[in-house]
């Protein structure tokens, strides 16, 4: 792509993005973001040619079989992932002599992240959408997400043809019985945040209820204390203060939000039941 | 008196439903969300303001109890799956009983 940058700068990237944990690494061209502006990497980093997208840190099969969702809800941190972003991001500024920007996991207002992890993972060529919304990497299923934007002219990948969503036995279950894992376990017609349908054996999500879906996903999160701090401001009783604030719900939001800079998430019931999302192996 | 940037509650009321309408809170297929400042433009009004009511739309659109609803879908759907996964009826049985 450039004769700045060494041959085959971009395999060692990759390869360094292995060594420090990551399981998949892709690059975008920053110019195929096809977000609004102010959403785009060139929006965080002028002159941006690239993003480097690593995945990996994904929650273990014992994870999945936990009978407490208290559980997943305490273990599904991007902070391992979020590590080998900033690891590259320095060794692209030191081997290279380019700028690179790590993008930040939280959010630069309300619950708007400051570039879709996702579009960048489906651009780099490491995931496909899912019917349930989450990016899927063919081969490893769910995973968590790091980005960096750089200046550096790196060689691009291509994103995927052919999506890991929907899997075989949920175009089974779709013939069978009209829906899918992930419809069934949280259809918005029953108070959950999805719609969607499989046609010609593509997933087509058609209704997403995102502000359900974030009291789902960050339940003990930043919404959640923000909820109890109102319902405490407005309780005149002092005795009733005191059991909203000494209560579980509140005490276990504090254990998570302390857990500063780290974005936990809370939910993964479409994810759970989604057989492209993880492994189901028998273990003993 | 300075303070923080406050929005102005009538203006929040006149205009929540409408910017999570174009913010594409509740995504429907066929729209694209827009930014703050494409939608600062179709409603004129500043960017701030639609950031600002967006972000307290975000936080409004459930009560407390749903946060509670939550927890009891998660609970449920968990040992479900626990049930299945595990091959151990019982587990599905403790949630529902």
């Amino acid at each position: 792509m450039s004769d700045d940058l060494p041959p085959g700068a971009a395999a060692v990237l990759k390869s360094a993005a292995f060594k420090a944990g990551a399981v998949v690494c892709g690059i975008a061209d920053a110019a195929a973001f096809d977000a609004p502006a102010g959403q785009r990497p060139a929006d965080l980093l002028p002159g941006a040619r690239s993003v480097v997208v690593v995945g990996g840190a994904q929650p273990r099969v014992g994870d999945w079989a936990a009978t407490s969702r208290a559980v997943l809800e305490t273990m599904g941190t991007t902070e391992r992932i979020q590590s080998v972003g900033r690891r590259l991001a320095q060794l692209i500024e030191s081997e290279y002599g380019y700028y690179a920007l790590f993008v930040p996991p939280g959010t630069v207002s309300g619950d708007r992240p400051f570039l879709s992890l996702m579009r960048a993972a489906e651009l780099a060529g490491v995931g496909t959408r899912s019917l349930a919304g989450p990016v899927l990497n063919r081969e490893h299923g769910f995973l968590y997400w790091s980005a960096v934007i750089t200046t550096a002219p790196f060689e691009t990948d291509q994103p995927e043809v052919e999506s890991a969503c929907p899997a075989e036995p949920c175009r089974e279950m779709w013939a069978r019985q009209g829906t899918t894992p992930c419809l069934e376990v949280c259809p918005a017609s029953r108070g959950g945040c999805l719609e969607g349908r499989l046609e010609n054996g593509r997933a087509v999500r058609t209704f997403y209820d995102a502000p359900r879906c974030h009291t789902r996903v960050h339940t003990h999160w930043i919404g959640g204390f923000q909820k109890v701090l109102e319902e405490t401001l407005n309780e005149p009783d002092k005795d009733k203060r005191k059991m909203l604030l000494y209560g579980d719900f509140f005490t276990r939001t504090l254990w998570a939000v302390t857990y500063s800079s780290t974005n936990i998430a809370q939910c993964f019931e479409c994810m759970r039941v989604c057989p492209a999302a993880h492994p189901r192996k028998e273990l003993r | 008196m300075m303070g923080i940037f406050r929005l102005d509650p009538e203006v929040y009321r006149r205009h929540k439903d409408e910017v999570l309408q174009l913010a594409n809170s509740f995504q429907r297929i066929d729209r694209r969300g827009l930014s703050d400042a494409e939608i600062a433009e179709k409603l004129g009004l500043s960017e701030r303001v639609v950031t600002e009511i967006r972000c307290v739309a975000e936080r409004d659109c459930y009560s407390l109890d749903e946060w509670e609803k939550a927890i009891e879908f998660k609970d449920r759907a968990c040992r479900e799956w626990a049930a299945l996964a595990l091959k151990r009826p019982d587990l599905k049985r403790d949630a529902d009983g």
